[in-house]
C-alpha cells in the first residue's frame, strides 16, 4: 500500500467525521442563536402592545400578516402565564408545514382578561440556516476535491527526490566505475535519506574495491612461488634416478600445482574483467575468430568421435576485446568437447543476433542456470574448476549480451545473444 | 649459445638456468635492474629473458637500452601480470615473445629454441633429429627426404619435443602449448595425439622416438 493511501485511510474518514459533527453542532447553535432573535422580536412585539394599552387604554388592532400575525382573545383565566413556543401551521401556498414561534400572554383591557397572541413565522430562519448549511457543505466538499487533487500534483512532485535516489539506488551496480547521482532537494528528510544513501554506496564500493584488489593482488603474488614450484617439479623430473615411487609422488605434486595454477589464473582473469581492465574494444570478426577456435580444437573433438555441425555466417562484426571474444568462443567451445560424450555431436550456429552452441551429453544434476556461478560445477572431477562458464558469464555482462543455458532433449543449448541490451 | 636470466626471485632464476645448462646453453644471470644493464653492455646475448617487474626499476628501460644500443639480442619477456598493456609495450619495444608466469620450463625452452630460429636465420630453418628433419618455415618433415603428412597440431607437438629433446615433458605442459591454458586438466586427448604422430613417423620409417614416461608424460629420444 503507497504511503498516501495509507494516510488518506486515516485522513479522509476523520475529516470527514469531524466536519460532519461540527456541521451538526454549528446547525444547532445557529438555530438556537436565531430563535434566541426571533423570541427577541416577540418580545419587543409584546412590549409595544402593552405599552399601547397604558397609553391609549385599548388593545391595538390585530393583525394577520404572513410573517407575524397578532391575535386577542378574551378569557377567564386569571392566573395565566406567558409562554413561548413553536408550532406547525399548514401554508396553503406553499403546501406545507410551517414553523411558527408565538408567545401568548395575558393582557387586562376595562377589568377583561384577554390572552394576547403575537406569532412570527420561522421561515425565515430556517431558510437562512438551511442556506448557510448549504454555503458550508458545499466549501467542505470543494476544499475535500481541491486537497485531493493537490495532493495528488503535489505530492508527486514532493516525492520527487525520494523517487530519483530510490531508482539510483536501483540501478547502483557496484561494479561499475560511477557512483549514484542524487537529485538536490531542500527537503531535511530527502537530504538525510540522500547523504546516507550516498555515503552507504561509498562505502559499499570502497569495501568491494578493496577486496577486489586484495583478490587481485593476492592472486598476482601466487603467481612467482606457483612459478617456482612448478619449475623445481619440472627439474625434479628430469633426474636420471627416480624410483617409481617418487615419480607418482611428483605427479600428485605436479597436478596440485597445475590445478592451482589453472585457478589463480581463471580467478585473476575474472576479476580483471570485472576490473574493465580490457577496455580497448575494436571490432572484431566473430566468424573468423569462432573458424580459428573450432579449427584448433578440431583434434580433440575428432579424437572423441564428435561430429560438428557448423551453420556460420560470414563476417558477423561484434565490437569487444579480442582477447575476450577469444576466450568467450574458447571456453563454451571445450565445454561443448568436454562435458560431451563419445560419438557425440555439436552444433555450432551464428549470425548477427545470436551465437548458439548445442551439444549432446549427461542431464545437468542441478539448475543450468546455477551453472553460471563460480565453483558450481557439474562434474566431479577435481581437473574441472567449476569457473568456465562463470568467465563467459562476466564476458557477457560486461558487454550486455543476454545469455541463456538450456537443456532440452538431451542437448545442453547455450544461447549467446549478441545485440546487446544497452 | 648465451642466454641472459634476468630475474629477481632467485630461485626461479636458478631452476631456468639449470634446465637451460642441460640443453648447452651457457646462462648469465642477473637478480637487479644494474646487474641487467651492465651485463648488456658487456656482452652480446643470444636471448634475453626478462622479468619486468624488478625491484630497481622497470624491465621495459631494459628494452629500451637495447634498442639505442643498436642491439640484436632476442628478448622472450617473462612476467607475473599477463597484463595485455605490457605485452604490447613489450612487443612494440621490441621483445620478441612474452612468457606469463607461472610457465612449464619445457614451453620456455620452446620458445627460446624459436627466438634463437628467427634470429640466426640464414636459411637455417632446418632442425635435425636423428634422421628426422624438420623444416620450421615451411612447416614441413621429412624423413630420408620422404615427406610426412602432419596436421598442424602435430606438426607443433614434434618441434615441441624436438626442441626439449632427452627432456621429460609433463602431459600438462603439452596440452597447454598445443591448446592453451583452458585445456588444462583434460589428458585423454593427448595420449591419442601422440599414438598418432608416433605412428605417422614409424610408418615413414623413422625410429620411435617418443617414449612414455610412468603416466607422468613423454620424453623425445633417440635412445
Amino acid at each position: 500500500m503507497k504511503l498516501i493511501a495509507k494516510y488518506n485511510r486515516v485522513n479522509i474518514p476523520i475529516t470527514i467525521g469531524i466536519l460532519l459533527i461540527s456541521s451538526i453542532a454549528y446547525y444547532f447553535i445557529l438555530h438556537y442563536v436565531l430563535l434566541r432573535q426571533v423570541d427577541k422580536d416577540l418580545r419587543i412585539e409584546q412590549q409595544e402592545i402593552i405599552h399601547h394599552l397604558s397609553e391609549s387604554g385599548t388593545l391595538p388592532e390585530t393583525s394577520n400578516y404572513k410573517d407575524q400575525q397578532i391575535a386577542f382573545e378574551p378569557t377567564n383565566d386569571t392566573k395565566f402565564e406567558e409562554k413561548l413556543s413553536t408550532e406547525w401551521v399548514y401554508n396553503k401556498n406553499e403546501d406545507e408545514e410551517e414553523p411558527f414561534r408565538r408567545i401568548d400572554f395575558m393582557v387586562t383591557q376595562n377589568g377583561q382578561n384577554y390572552i394576547a397572541t403575537v406569532k412570527k413565522s420561522e421561515q425565515e430562519t430556517e431558510d437562512i440556516v438551511r442556506l448557510i448549511l448549504m454555503i458550508t457543505f458545499s466549501v467542505i466538499a470543494v476544499l475535500l476535491f481541491i486537497l485531493f487533487v493537490s495532493n495528488r500534483f503535489l505530492l508527486g512532485k514532493l516525492w520527487k527526490p525520494f523517487n530519483h535516489t530510490l531508482s539510483q539506488l536501483k540501478q547502483f551496480n557496484l561494479s561499475s566505475k560511477n557512483n549514484i547521482t542524487l537529485e538536490p532537494t531542500n527537503v531535511d528528510e530527502f537530504i538525510e535519506l540522500n547523504n546516507t544513501a550516498i555515503s552507504l554506496t561509498q562505502k559499499v564500493k570502497n569495501d568491494y574495491d578493496s577486496l577486489k584488489s586484495f583478490t587481485g593482488n593476492a592472486s598476482h603474488e601466487i603467481q612467482t612461488p606457483l612459478a617456482i614450484i612448478k619449475n623445481k617439479i619440472e627439474l625434479l623430473l628430469q633426474s636420471e634416478h627416480l624410483e617409481e615411487s617418487h615419480i607418482n609422488i611428483i605427479k600428485s605434486l605436479n597436478n596440485a600445482a597445475s590445478r592451482l595454477s589453472r585457478l589463480n589464473q581463471s580467478l585473476l582473469l575474472l576479476t580483471k574483467i570485472e576490473n574493465r581492465q580490457f577496455s580497448n574494444n575494436e571490432k572484431i570478426n566473430f566468424s573468423s575468430v569462432l573458424k580459428n577456435c573450432l579449427e584448433n580444437f578440431q583434434e580433440p573433438a575428432e579424437l572423441k568421435n564428435i561430429q560438428i555441425e557448423k551453420n556460420i555466417k560470414e563476417n558477423v562484426i561484434v565490437e569487444m576485446n579480442d582477447s575476450l571474444a577469444d576466450i568467450l568462443i574458447s571456453n563454451i567451445v571445450i565445454n561443448a568437447i568436454k562435458h560431451n560424450y563419445p560419438g557425440g555431436n555439436i552444433s555450432v550456429m551464428l549470425n548477427e543476433n545470436a551465437f548458439v552452441v548445442d551439444n549432446t551429453g549427461d542431464e545437468p544434476k542441478r539448475e543450468t542456470t546455477e551453472l553460471f556461478e563460480r565453483f558450481k560445477k557439474e562434474s566431479a572431477s577435481p581437473e574441472s574448476l567449476g569457473l568456465g562458464l562463470s568467465i563467459v558469464k562476466t564476458i557477457c555482462d560486461t558487454y550486455g549480451f543476454g545469455i541463456s543455458y538450456n537443456f532440452q532433449g538431451g542437448k545442453h543449448c547455450i544461447t549467446i545473444f549478441l545485440k546487446n541490451i544497452f | 649459445m648465451k642466454i641472459l636470466i634476468v630475474e629477481d626471485e632467485k630461485a626461479l632464476g636458478e631452476s631456468i638456468a639449470e634446465y637451460l645448462s642441460k640443453q648447452d646453453y651457457h646462462c648469465d644471470m642477473a637478480f637487479t635492474f644494474h646487474d641487467a644493464i651492465d651485463k648488456i653492455e658487456y656482452s652480446d646475448y643470444d636471448c634475453i629473458l626478462l622479468d619486468i617487474t624488478l625491484p630497481d626499476g622497470d624491465g621495459l628501460k631494459i628494452l629500451e637500452q637495447l634498442k639505442e644500443d643498436k642491439k640484436t639480442d632476442g628478448v622472450l619477456i617473462l612476467s607475473a601480470k599477463n597484463s595485455l598493456d605490457d605485452k604490447i609495450k613489450g612487443l612494440e619495444l621490441g621483445a620478441d615473445d612474452y612468457l606469463s608466469k607461472p610457465f612449464h620450463l619445457s614451453e620456455l625452452n620452446a620458445r627460446i629454441a624459436a627466438i634463437i630460429r628467427r634470429k640466426n636465420f640464414d636459411g637455417n630453418s632446418i632442425v635435425k633429429f636423428g634422421n628426422l628433419c624438420i623444416d620450421t618455415q615451411k612447416k614441413s618433415v621429412t624423413v630420408e627426404q620422404k615427406e610426412i603428412e602432419l596436421t598442424k597440431k602435430e606438426f607443433e607437438l614434434l618441434l615441441y619435443f624436438v626442441s626439449n629433446k632427452k627432456r621429460l615433458i609433463s602431459k600438462d605442459a603439452i596440452a597447454e602449448h598445443l591448446w592453451g591454458n583452458e585445456m588444462g586438466g583434460n589428458f585423454d586427448f593427448i595420449y591419442t595425439h601422440i599414438k598418432n604422430l608416433r605412428k605417422k613417423l614409424t610408418d615413414a620409417g623413422a625410429a620411435d622416438y617418443i617414449q612414455s614416461v610412468y603416466g607422468m608424460g613423454y620424453k623425445f629420444t633417440g635412445q
